[in-house]
């Protein structure tokens, strides 16, 4: 029996994705679980696992192209399931369709949501000529250009998509030369178009927006139409912070551990959460509800080269500084190799950008939608403080939060910095509470 | 009162001259829906089926049967008398002269069921759009000058052979002198010379016999002809033998009124829309001395209707193949290695030998190559050379996979039947890819 394997919709409101890698081959063995694909999704890049035992017997789509959710991703070949066995096997895996929707995070508000294991009548019966067969459908599915044999070869070599070049030969034939060109002029017909001088070069460059950009655009926006911002700036002398890091930091170096001030600050605004719930919920306005979390996971905003990624640290208020310490360290090398997962983002309750380690001082944060709020840090800076009256050198740590004012009021969002602030203070307390 | 004899006739187009390049023309004319008239002073097909490609053709099969008649006894042929063999010319004449007629008289029937009207006799251009033939003026939107070329006579007070009057000699002469370089000068000379007619080849260009063939070619064919006895050498031989000039051309241009702009050469200037000075006054063939075969002239008698009737396109042939009829036949397509030398290309050259091949074992004639000229990088075929019993045939496809900018890939890819000789060609392919399996 075939199984025909469609594109689960793997995160919240997902409908495309870009292969990034395959890892099977047409005709490779694999088993339930074993990754087949690497997909750059909504938000993340992510391996799918086969939901199979069996024989890869068709793959579709190129790595670079874009897949909608519940196209055909790869066919299984099962084996061992033949004749009324097979027909058996199908009924079973139809009927129980249903339940093999896994509900991977129900208690998730965050990224998230079901994975879908097989489609809808997934099951095609396996044909006689086995493999080959369902290598000329692949083939038909795909539009097909006339172009010479040599217009091909140049097309691959140029990196040029034959479909979009304009066939000057007979029958309208691709020809070598319509390869050359077009990859010659390339952009450039798109700024000619205003009797231009030709030397000018393109006014602007347009690039499709990758997966990343459209999710982000589409989180920043719901999170503007759906949240009541409201911003609170402060400033903490950080001194004692300084002195306790400093004196940690050869320490944990010793065990190949780089203490910054990101995990003090982490873990203060853990225990501050735990103090005041109302900026660990979100709000369901559907159903007049509000949600409180007994957990408290800190998303912290990581900026990648591919765009913003908010890895989670989960239970932060249950760790220690030294093992916020070493998840940090483990998000930096997750984001540096590009590695972080889907499971990596899930379920956060409360974000910290740390756009500080930039330069910016204040900055008006966007709420990671639906959170209550989102901790902005800036950066630290020697600077003259008052301090019994007399004018002293001090380290200010400039703060800037975002909350949503549907959920919290000033005079909780006040409080609740101000608890930020004795913490990162006076760290002591950070033990003491 | 009308007089009828005083009624101008008129005409889209006229055509003055039925050779290749003239008769095409005037048939696509007539499929097009131009109402067309060609005007020819001599014989139907001109030059090229009259004096040229196709009767010199029809006398070098003669002597090729000739000379495999050296081998009947090998072929297991018996009762042949090689002494008593002897050549008759007139005969081989008349034979050549049967399959003329035969395809003068088609081309005269093409051209009326194609609604072309012929008129015989010699035309005048006395006006922009006006011709006189035979004291009539007849008018026409557009004119075609298709008058072909001759070679001319060569200076020097030796017997001056017209290429005409080859075929009105009743007997072969005991020597020859083909005079110059160039496709018809090897073929004629190489004729004679396997007649047993005392050869000489004068030509100060004995390294580019073929001036447009690749280097390899012009090495092959220098060789043979010389070890087949032909002597080549920079001066005429003595006053008694008679000079047979193939090679240079004069354009036939008929008398114009408006006068046309001609090159240095005296050939008609053409645009590269085959336009001469005066728009409506096209000039296509050898009179424009662009090109001497016969297949050009057809291609741009193709392409100046297709200007007529407002389809502006480049001439965009890409390639003509050249063939010469010699003892074995070349070919080639494309570039030559010196024209890719030139322009830069990377190139690898794939030979594989008529040697190897079964068919042409059976049939007695092994010597001959296939060459293939490959850019490195794509693969795409450059440029073709074939030698060998049936290159001028075998060619054909070599055209079609350059014109359809194929690469080596496809060569090794296209299924070839056994046994032929043209089994050769795939084997190239895939040598050029490393993969030859005869080799």
């Amino acid at each position: 029996m075939r199984h025909i394997f469609k594109f689960p919709d793997i995160g919240e409101g997902l409908d495309e994705g870009t292969i990034v890698e395959w890892y099977v081959k047409k005709g490779q063995i694999v088993e339930a679980g074993e990754s087949l694909v690497k997909m750059e999704t909504d938000k993340v890049v992510t391996d799918i696992p086969s939901p199979r035992d069996g024989v890869i017997a068709a793959r579709y789509g190129n790595e670079g192209e874009t897949i909608n959710v519940g196209d055909p991703l790869v066919e299984i070949e099962m084996e061992g399931v033949e004749g009324e066995a097979a027909q058996e096997e199908s009924k079973k895996i139809d009927e129980g369709e249903s339940s093999k929707i896994e509900n991977v995070e129900e208690e998730a508000a965050g990224v998230v949501g079901t994975l879908e294991s097989a489609g809808n009548n997934a099951f095609l019966p396996a044909s006689d000529e086995g493999i080959s067969v369902t290598e000329t459908d692949e083939k038909s599915s795909q539009k097909k250009t006339i172009a010479t044999p040599v217009a091909r070869a140049l097309a691959k070599e140029l990196n040029v998509d034959i479909n979009e070049v304009k066939g000057t030969g007979p029958g309208s034939r691709v020809m070598k030369e319509d390869i050359q060109k077009y990859a010659d002029s390339g952009s450039k017909n798109a700024s000619n178009r205003g009797n231009r001088m030709v030397d000018e070069g393109p006014r602007v460059r347009i690039e499709p927006m990758s997966q990343m950009r459209k999710t982000i655009a589409k989180n920043m926006l719901r999170s503007k139409h759906n949240a009541a911002h409201m911003s609170v700036f402060d400033e903490v002398e950080a001194s004692e912070l300084i002195a306790i890091r400093s004196r940690f930091k050869d320490k944990f170096k010793a065990d190949e551990i780089k203490l910054s001030y990101l995990p003090f600050i982490i873990k203060a605004t853990a225990l501050a959460l735990k103090k005041h719930p109302n900026l660990n919920s979100e709000m369901d306005m559907e159903n007049s509800k509000m949600i409180y979390k007994n957990y408290v996971n800190i998303g912290i905003a990581v900026d990648t080269e591919d765009g913003l990624l908010v890895p989670v640290i989960q239970d932060a208020d249950k760790l220690s500084i030294r093992e916020i310490a070493i998840k940090v360290n483990e998000i930096a090398e997750k984001a540096r190799k590009r590695k972080i997962s889907m499971e990596d983002m899930k379920d956060g309750t409360f974000t910290i950008t740390s756009f500080g380690s930039i330069g910016g001082k204040f900055a008006v944060p966007v709420i990671n939608y639906p959170q209550a709020g989102i901790l902005g840090i800036g950066r630290m800076a020697k600077q003259p403080v008052v301090k019994n009256d007399a004018v002293v050198p001090g380290n200010i740590l400039p703060l800037s939060m975002s909350v949503d004012h549907r959920i919290v009021d000033g005079g909780e969002v006040t409080r609740f910095l101000n608890q930020i602030m004795e913490y990162l203070g006076d760290p002591i307390n950070l033990i003491m509470d | 009162m009308l007089n009828p004899k005083t009624k101008i006739m008129k005409y889209d187009l006229i055509i003055i001259g039925s050779g290749p390049a003239g008769y095409v023309a005037a048939i696509r004319a007539g499929q097009v829906g131009l109402k067309t008239a060609i005007v020819e002073k001599d014989t139907i097909g001109g030059m090229c089926l009259n004096w040229g490609c196709i009767p010199t053709k029809a006398l070098i099969e003669s002597a090729k049967f000739y000379n495999r008649l050296n081998d009947a006894a090998e072929f297991g042929i018996e009762g042949i008398d090689l002494k008593k063999l002897d050549f008759n010319w007139p005969k081989a004449v008349e034979r050549a002269y049967k399959v003329v007629n035969k395809l003068t008289n088609g081309v005269e029937f093409l051209l009326k069921k194609n609604g072309v009207e012929i008129i015989m006799g010699e035309a005048e251009i006395v006006g922009e759009h006006e011709i006189s033939i035979n004291n009539r003026t007849i008018e026409a939107e557009n004119i075609i000058i298709a008058t072909g070329s001759l070679p001319e006579r060569i200076p020097g007070e030796g017997s001056n052979l017209d290429i005409r009057a080859l075929y009105k000699m009743q007997e072969l002469p005991e020597s020859i002198a083909v005079y110059g370089h160039g496709p018809v000068s090897v073929e004629l000379a190489q004729l004679f010379n396997l007649l047993g007619v005392k050869t000489f080849l004068i030509t100060e260009h004995e390294k580019t016999l073929i001036p447009q063939g690749d280097q390899y070619l012009n090495d092959f064919i220098l060789k043979k002809l010389k070890s087949q006895g032909v002597k080549i050498q920079k001066n005429l031989p003595s006053k008694d033998v008679p000079v047979l000039n193939a090679s240079l051309r004069k354009a036939i241009l008929p008398a114009i009124k408006p006068e046309i702009d001609l090159t240095d050469d005296g050939f008609a200037q053409t645009n590269l829309n085959l336009q001469t000075s005066i728009p409506n006054i096209y000039a296509i063939g050898d009179v424009n001395g662009r090109s001497y075969l016969a297949h050009v002239g057809s291609a741009q008698g193709v392409f100046a209707v297709n200007h007529i009737k407002g389809i502006e396109k480049q001439m965009d042939i890409r390639s003509y193949p050249l063939n010469i009829y010699t003892v074995p036949e070349m070919a080639q397509i494309g570039f030559t290695e010196q024209e890719l030398q030139e322009e830069g290309v990377e190139y690898k050259v794939s030979e594989m030998p008529l040697s190897i091949n079964g068919k042409a074992m059976t049939e007695g004639d092994t010597e001959g190559v296939v060459r293939i000229l490959s850019e490195k990088k794509l693969g795409e075929v450059m440029g073709v050379q074939i030698i060998g019993p049936n290159a001028t045939d075998m060619i054909a496809e070599a055209a079609a996979f350059i014109e359809m900018e194929a690469t080596i890939y496809d060569v090794a890819r296209t299924v070839h039947a056994h046994p032929t000789v043209s089994e050769v060609f795939m084997e190239t392919g895939m040598e050029a890819l490393d993969k030859a399996i005869h080799k």
